[in-house]
């Protein structure tokens, strides 16, 4: 089951402002008070971030809300967090600042059916990435078949990305995040 | 009472004519006279507007202020809301409009004071729509630009909440620059009466030793991303915007105290680390965006 928070309205009840834009550091601060608080209250292991109908996002904001829910859910066990509805200006503010924190997520960007990797990533780790995404579900084996590249090679790599939440893990298979089901 | 000549062209390098004038601080009871000032850039007006509010705070008499006798920069001050907020801190000396005017064509963002973080999020709310027009139209930056350029004035107006201690004002224009550049430029200015770079990166002094003070401060803070907070997830906004700045060709410059660090771009000859210069009280921050090659250039 995926939790669903959308960040838009989450924002106008949690500041008054007649703008959709997250900017600011004590914005970010406030609304990511407000989405820890929305997951703690369901049981869900994945959330997922909308940031459709969100506008500009500053770089300390993203630093708030994104990054630091990012090292809050590192301390769970098997809590996952993927973003959706991301514009241009979403990806570039949150894929820098969580290179800066050594962090990475999942993002569905405005208008693409499959996720992208934002923040601190490999060549490995993006390409393996991207072909889990299509391949689906599966062990080392099937990913090291599908890209060309040994066993160990894609264990190293799938290894990783399951250790920061990007994909799910679980006896020695693999599967992508579950996606929100399309409108 | 001393006088305290503002020069014909007011902005971030003789602005330092101002502060010598100044004789230190706290400074004796003084009129700044602008009488023979024909243009000022947005920093030399939130400059004036510190110079005024640092006076206020530290309970020191109010300066007397001669306005320009030339229309046009009065009537640019104006537009910009200068006056409107110099009634606050300055005895007028000489008929102006104080009167903001609501919305004029030619400006970005008129002079706008920042003392919390709602002010920061009104900023950004308010201009986005302006500065796309604006800086496609003119400056001929890409859409993604002008959105990188809002993210930058939020950061930059961020800093006066988070780390000077007090209130500060920014605006934003558009100008041509005939003299230094022959191109359309977007300034952005912003300046705060707080505490400044050294003050608020006391932690760091000791490792400086007797190096330590205004210049040294401000490399850390631009140069080294190095913030008072211990967050790993602080210092990134002049980062930021250093990073934007160099892929539009664009300059920053910080004053703090009695110190300015530079970031040149080739288009320009500033000293990138100037030392020892008479003290004006806050920070003040210039940021320079030239018209990109193949825009409009007039």
């Amino acid at each position: 089951m995926m939790q669903r928070i959308d960040l838009a309205p989450l924002l106008r009840e949690t500041v008054a402002t007649p703008y959709s834009d997250l900017v600011t550091r004590s914005t970010g601060a406030a609304l990511r008070c407000r989405i820890e608080a929305t997951i703690s209250s369901a049981p869900h292991r994945t959330t997922l971030l909308d940031f459709t109908a969100v506008g500009l996002m500053d770089f300390s904001c993203a630093d708030e809300v994104v990054a630091k829910l990012l090292l809050r859910v590192a301390g769970e066990e098997e809590h996952y967090v993927l973003l959706a509805g991301v514009s241009e200006n979403h990806v570039e503010a949150i894929g820098q600042v969580l290179e800066r924190h050594g962090l990475s997520v999942a993002a569905l960007a405005l208008g693409e059916g499959l996720p992208r990797l934002l923040g601190c990533t490999s060549p490995d780790l993006a390409v393996a990435f991207q072909a889990i995404q299509r391949v689906g579900a599966g062990d080392a084996k099937r990913l090291a078949d599908h890209l060309g590249w040994t066993v160990e090679r894609a264990a190293d790599a799938l290894q990783s990305l399951a250790l920061r939440r990007l994909i799910q893990a679980a006896g020695g298979t693999f599967r992508p995040l579950p996606l929100p089901a399309l409108p | 009472m001393r006088v305290i000549e503002l020069p014909p062209s007011l902005e971030d390098r003789t602005l330092d004519q101002v502060a010598a004038g100044l004789g230190g601080w706290p400074p004796e009871p003084f009129l700044l006279n602008a009488h023979g000032t024909t243009w000022a850039s947005p920093y030399g007006l939130v400059a004036l507007l510190t110079l005024g509010q640092a006076l206020a705070e530290a309970k020191l008499p109010r300066a007397r202020f001669a306005v320009p006798e030339s229309a046009e920069a009065k009537s640019y001050w104006s537009r910009m809301g200068f006056f409107h907020w110099a009634a606050e801190y300055f005895d007028l000396v000489g008929s102006v409009r104080k009167k903001a005017f609501d919305n004029p064509s030619d400006v970005l963002l008129p002079i706008t004071p920042i003392r919390a973080f709602d002010d920061v999020t009104n900023v950004v709310g308010t201009i986005q729509e302006r500065a796309q027009r604006i800086l496609s139209s003119e400056i001929n930056l890409a859409p993604q630009a002008t959105v990188r350029f809002v993210m930058t004035l939020s950061e930059v107006c961020q800093n006066i909440v988070e780390h000077a201690g007090t209130g500060g004002w920014v605006a934003v224009q558009t100008y041509f620059w005939k003299k230094r550049l022959g191109r359309k430029v977007v300034s952005i200015a912003v300046s705060d009466a707080g505490i400044g770079f050294r003050r608020s990166l006391e932690s760091q002094a000791s490792k400086f030793g007797d190096r330590w003070g205004d210049g040294v401060a401000l490399e850390m803070a631009l140069m080294h991303n190095v913030s008072r907070y211990r967050d790993p997830g602080r210092g990134q906004g002049l980062y930021h915007i250093r990073h934007y700045l160099s892929r539009w060709q664009g300059k920053i410059s910080v004053r703090s105290g009695t110190a300015r660090i530079t970031i040149i771009p080739p288009w320009d000859d500033d000293q990138s680390l100037a030392e020892q210069l008479p003290f004006f009280p806050g920070s003040q921050v210039q940021i320079t965006i030239p018209a990109q090659e193949g825009g409009d250039t007039q």
